[in-house]
């Protein structure tokens, strides 16, 4: 409630001066997403206001663009081939620094080419520096020619994109009154942990004109958590509490159907 | 409902767990199985990524084998002796298995090898079952019993390192047993499986172990491997999921004691067709997904760094 009225004063003071002629705002629902053992996924909402000076030709077209890039991540590609009828993983690449989630919003579809232009999107923008072809870790020789490397790098956007982890899309940003935009975005149970960053930008007349970005974080939390680091800092004592719930189960498991029986 | 794993990472129906431990612990319990081999693909089925699934399955034999050793041990029909030189092999036999495990995950091949022993597994199983039942059937339908020689000599009993066992009535060679376990140590530790499949026809055959302490003494040296193979597991390759074991391990327990109730009542020839059908149907299933062209022949996985 605070928040919108935040908003709701900056929309105000956006139209009552002059200085400012346009004013891009933005409420966001949270900052933090816990994973615990009812997670399931998460819908995060993205909210605020934008404002743009009506002294302005009616004509021009304002936009509104949100990227969520999530923690960045080492990944292996593989690929199957045909061995004597059966489908078995070959090739190997390693790509560096990938982002474990991405996603892309606009209120409209924007041109490939103003996307390039302004460093916007996974294809345009990281490229070059996201595919460390020197860390490819079998078949180096068979691999390099230009076309191959095209087809991982496409593949690696497909998978991402078949795990609901990469997603463009055109039409998730609901606009209220003209000045107020809302989406709600879709955080798969299968997302990384770590420092997500949200891009918001308002875009008029295929121009950049306002942008804003904040973080938030996904996290572990309660048992999730507590399990999950025990496992990696003490993985015997780990091993050993996981056999002896196993042995107490068990065990009674059957003295209480020995019982059972008796009756 | 859903459940977050915190190992798999990824959350699963929890009724959807519960019933696949529930099914897998009452076939167990109804025909004295371990259940591994089918909980291991069936786990791999529903999502769980392969290493999870194996080391996790490794988790709940312990359970679901300490509840059938009580039953044999009560009627002193666990041979210990037996049972430790047995051991002894599958001590070596796991740390070797666990060892071409992460080998096989370091270079991406663990789905495949996983998928081709299971089918070889399944299919091994799945016709056995399936020739004996009928031959059950058959006999039954023409009246006749069925007669089962009761001890074999064979080369097992001229080997050097002879050991008298007294519970299973034998003077025979440890060379034998140490091999066999150690042959079953790599199985559990790479499928995921207890391998009294496997171990009791050799003790039978190759041992010439009397039947009747057979079930008892491989149950009883299959909870110290895979004892052994979930904390070999938990320390190299991080994939014991400890709440997913837990899910699987409570309905696999009430599971297979369901199971033995049901075993008692019904027929066991009938039913043991059936299984050896249903196994059969996941071994296919794991053919077709080797030999019929993926959608996908990309597949990706996130390198974690382990601190």
């Amino acid at each position: 409630m605070i928040r919108q009225l935040i908003i709701l004063f900056y929309i105000l003071i956006g139209a009552l001066t002059p200085s400012i002629s346009v004013a891009l705002v933005i409420g966001s629902d949270q900052e933090e997403i816990y994973i615990d053992a009812n997670f399931s996924g998460e819908e995060l909402l993205v909210f605020g206001a934008f404002y743009s000076d009506p002294s302005q030709s009616r004509d021009s077209k304002s936009d509104i663009l949100i990227e969520v890039v999530g923690p960045p991540e080492d990944v292996a590609l593989r690929k199957k081939d045909s061995y004597f009828g059966f489908w078995l993983n070959s090739k190997s690449v390693t790509f560096r620094d990938v982002p474990g989630f991405y996603y892309l919003s606009s209120t409209s579809e924007l041109s490939d080419e103003f996307l390039a232009n302004n460093q916007i999107g996974l294809l345009e923008k990281k490229k070059s520096e996201m595919i460390d072809w020197s860390l490819l870790t079998t078949d180096w020789g068979s691999i390099i020619n230009e076309k191959e490397k095209e087809e991982f790098y496409s593949a690696l956007i497909r998978t991402k994109q078949e795990d609901s982890l990469y997603r463009k899309v055109f039409d998730e940003i609901e606009i209220i009154d003209g000045n107020l935009f809302r989406s709600y975005i879709d955080i798969p149970n299968t997302v990384p942990v770590g420092e997500y960053t949200v891009n918001l930008h308002l875009i008029i007349d295929n121009e950049i004109s306002q942008e804003y970005s904040y973080n938030f974080i996904v996290t572990r939390v309660g048992i999730e958590e507590a399990i999950y680091s025990f496992s990696k800092n003490y993985p015997f004592f780990y091993g050993l509490i996981s056999l002896i719930i196993a042995i107490i189960i068990g065990w009674s498991g059957a003295e209480i159907f020995k019982r059972f029986k008796r009756i | 409902m859903s459940i977050y794993l915190p190992i798999a990472e990824l959350s699963v129906n929890i009724f959807l767990l519960l019933s696949l431990g529930g099914i897998v612990g009452f076939l167990s319990g109804m025909f004295g199985l371990g259940g591994g081999f089918l909980m291991t693909p069936l786990l791999i089925f529903i999502g769980i990524p392969t290493n999870v699934a194996v080391a996790t399955s490794a988790n709940q034999i312990v359970a679901s084998s300490i509840s059938g050793t009580l039953g044999h041990w009560r009627q002193g029909l666990v041979d210990l002796k037996m049972g430790g030189v047995l051991l002894v092999g599958a001590f070596f036999g796991s740390i070797l298995g666990v060892w071409i495990f992460s080998r096989l995950v370091a270079i991406g091949q663990i789905d495949t090898v996983i998928s081709i022993l299971y089918f070889a597994l399944l299919t091994g199983i799945g016709l056995s079952m399936l020739i004996e039942s009928s031959k059950v059937i058959r006999d039954r339908i023409r009246r006749k019993s069925v007669k089962r020689k009761i001890h074999y000599h064979n080369w097992a009993h001229r080997l050097p390192f002879k050991v008298r066992f007294y519970k299973s009535k034998l003077y025979i060679s440890v060379i034998p047993p140490i091999i066999i376990g150690f042959v079953i140590g790599v199985l559990s530790a790479t499928m995921g499986i207890g391998g009294a499949f496997i171990l009791i026809p050799a003790m039978i055959y190759f041992l010439g172990m009397p039947t009747s302490k057979v079930i008892g003494t491989s149950l009883f040296q299959i909870i110290f491997i895979t004892a052994l193979v979930t904390i070999l597991h938990a320390t190299t390759t991080f994939a014991v999921d400890a709440v997913l074991a837990f899910f699987l391990i409570l309905s696999s327990v009430i599971g297979a004691q369901v199971g033995v109730l049901a075993a008692n009542k019904l027929r066991g020839e009938e039913i043991r067709a059936l299984l050896a059908i249903i196994v059969l149907g996941v071994a296919t299933k794991i053919a077709l997904d080797l030999l019929v062209e993926p959608n996908e022949i990309f597949n990706l996985s996130v390198i974690r760094l382990v601190f």
